[in-house]
């Protein structure tokens, strides 16, 4: 009798109350991945107060910098009228890099250039981290101030996507401090084994590029200015060699990291046609002009990676990688160039912890 | 950030709450299974089934609750670092020395003296050491 009362009982409570319930489970949840969330976030600011103090030697404590560099936001450009929106949005990017770099000398005035850039790459690492932590804090508490199912619902479902992203930040935290390869560092390092010490000077912002001969074929090759962590310009260095060339560039290939397919091996090397780089893409906009306007055809290598390895530490299996791909870069020059072409390799990525 | 942002998510009470709930879990799972083998004495085997089911669930439960607990407290101080190593080789004599990377090493760099030769190593692999206990892709 108590217990058909009480299976009774349940049943009307599950009736009125599910929703609610389900709401309260995957609002705990949420609770235990933000805590994690912020153990990453905190763990960010501290790596990265703590790098300036070593690096840079500041006469202050450098804290206070750190957390107003973490707050910083961008605001894009307006897209209604989508003409010139990508130099809108190359100038305002301009802006916030000049903004970064600035605030870094602040912070460490004894720094190297190489450091520096590392620091930015830091600071960069923890602004988002504190992004990710504020936005997952703000759909918890939203959700719990109004017990909205579809409130919850939707950072729910999409956090373990999220939580996979910022342990790869988390990674990337070791990488910028010491200065250590990442994933995405794979294009720089197939630049310089193709260049194998050979000269470079400089040829846009931050971009190096040196010539050698391969085949009877003239192969200019640009990467980042390493071994600090920097992207550099690419689109302006390619637009540069390609003018200065007048005509005479038969083949450009871009080398870069891309994300692979759940099953595909990571260091996986595949072909393609076009600009392989990622970014907002203003730098991939100045790479397809300079390549249509000047009738260059546009090849890719893509070296396969997990979103983990992006910012992470270099894996073997990358740095294995970049062997293949640089024997696909020789293999696409020899299929589709003749002798006395001339051809332009670009190794697109961050290229911390990698030479010329 | 003001700490106070964080309010909801201090720590300490909810592990009590947790613990309290697993206690009186706990007491109720117990007397359901006293009064399951009780009837199962008796021969109300739909009742004692009845009684054993709840209490087995709810130990069930309790130990579920225990075992996803323990590795929240593992990653208590945010994602473990990893090793990384630094491989150099001479261009002369082709030794290859295999060492823990330092701050300072980067991909093609060329100042450490051969310790078999007059030539300088150069740096030609920096990346990650492999965790024997990572699982495949």
């Amino acid at each position: 009798m108590i217990l058909n009362t009480l299976f009774s009982l349940a049943f009307i409570v599950y009736l009125f109350y599910a929703q609610k319930i389900q709401g309260m489970t995957m609002l705990r949840q949420i609770e235990v991945s933000l805590r994690k969330i912020k153990r990453y976030r905190d763990k960010g600011k501290n790596v990265a107060v703590e790098a300036i103090k070593d690096y840079g030697k500041p006469e202050q404590d450098p804290t206070p910098q750190v957390e107003r560099f973490i707050e910083h936001f961008m605001i894009e450009p307006v897209s209604m009228d989508p003409a010139g929106v990508v130099q809108k949005l190359g100038s305002i990017m301009n802006v916030r890099e000049f903004t970064f770099k600035q605030e870094v000398v602040r912070m460490a005035p004894e720094a190297t250039e190489s450091q520096r850039n590392n620091l930015e790459n830091l600071l960069e690492a923890s602004l988002v981290l504190n992004q990710f932590y504020k936005i997952i804090r703000h759909y918890y508490l939203m959700g719990k101030k109004t017990m909205n199912i579809y409130i919850i619902m939707q950072i729910h479902m999409i956090l373990p996507m999220i939580i996979k992203q910022i342990e790869a930040y988390s990674a990337a935290l070791q990488a910028f401090r010491d200065g250590i390869p990442i994933g995405d560092s794979v294009g720089p390092i197939v630049a310089s084994k193709l260049l194998n010490g050979a000269p470079t000077k400089l040829v846009a912002t931050e971009m190096m590029a040196g010539e050698i001969e391969f085949e009877g074929r003239r192969v200019i090759v640009t990467k980042a200015q390493g071994p600090g962590g920097s992207v550099g310009k690419p689109g302006d260095a390619i637009d540069f060699l390609v003018n200065r060339e007048e005509g005479k560039v038969k083949m450009l290939i871009t080398v870069d990291a891309a994300g692979k397919l759940e099953g595909e091996e990571v260091g996986e090397i595949a072909e393609g046609v076009g600009a392989a780089i990622g970014g907002p893409g203003v730098e991939k906009y100045k790479i397809e002009k300079a390549a249509t306007e000047n009738n260059v055809p546009l090849y890719a290598v893509a070296i396969k990676q997990g979103m983990e390895h992006v910012v992470a530490p270099l894996v073997e299996e990358l740095m294995e990688a970049t062997d293949k791909a640089v024997s696909s870069v020789k293999g696409l020059i020899l299929d589709y160039s003749e002798e006395g072409d001339t051809i332009i390799v670009a190794g697109i990525g961050n290229t911390v912890g990698v030479g010329q | 950030m003001a700490d106070s942002d964080v309010g909801p998510l201090a720590g300490a009470t909810q592990n009590w709450t947790t613990l309290a709930l697993m206690v009186v879990v706990g007491a109720i799972a117990l007397a359901s299974l006293y009064m399951g083998f009780t009837n199962y004495g008796e021969g109300n085997m739909e009742t004692a089934f009845m009684y054993i089911l709840i209490g087995v669930s709810g130990f069930v439960a309790i130990g579920f609750t225990f075992f996803k607990a323990k590795p929240a407290t593992k990653t208590q101080d945010g994602p473990k670092e990893v090793e990384v190593v630094t491989t150099l080789e001479c261009p002369q004599c082709n030794l290859k020395r295999v060492r823990a990377f330092q701050p300072g090493d980067y991909i093609f760099k060329k100042d450490e003296p051969c310790t078999r030769c007059e030539g300088m190593m150069t740096v030609t692999r920096i990346n990650a050491r492999k965790d024997p206990k990572e699982k495949k892709d």
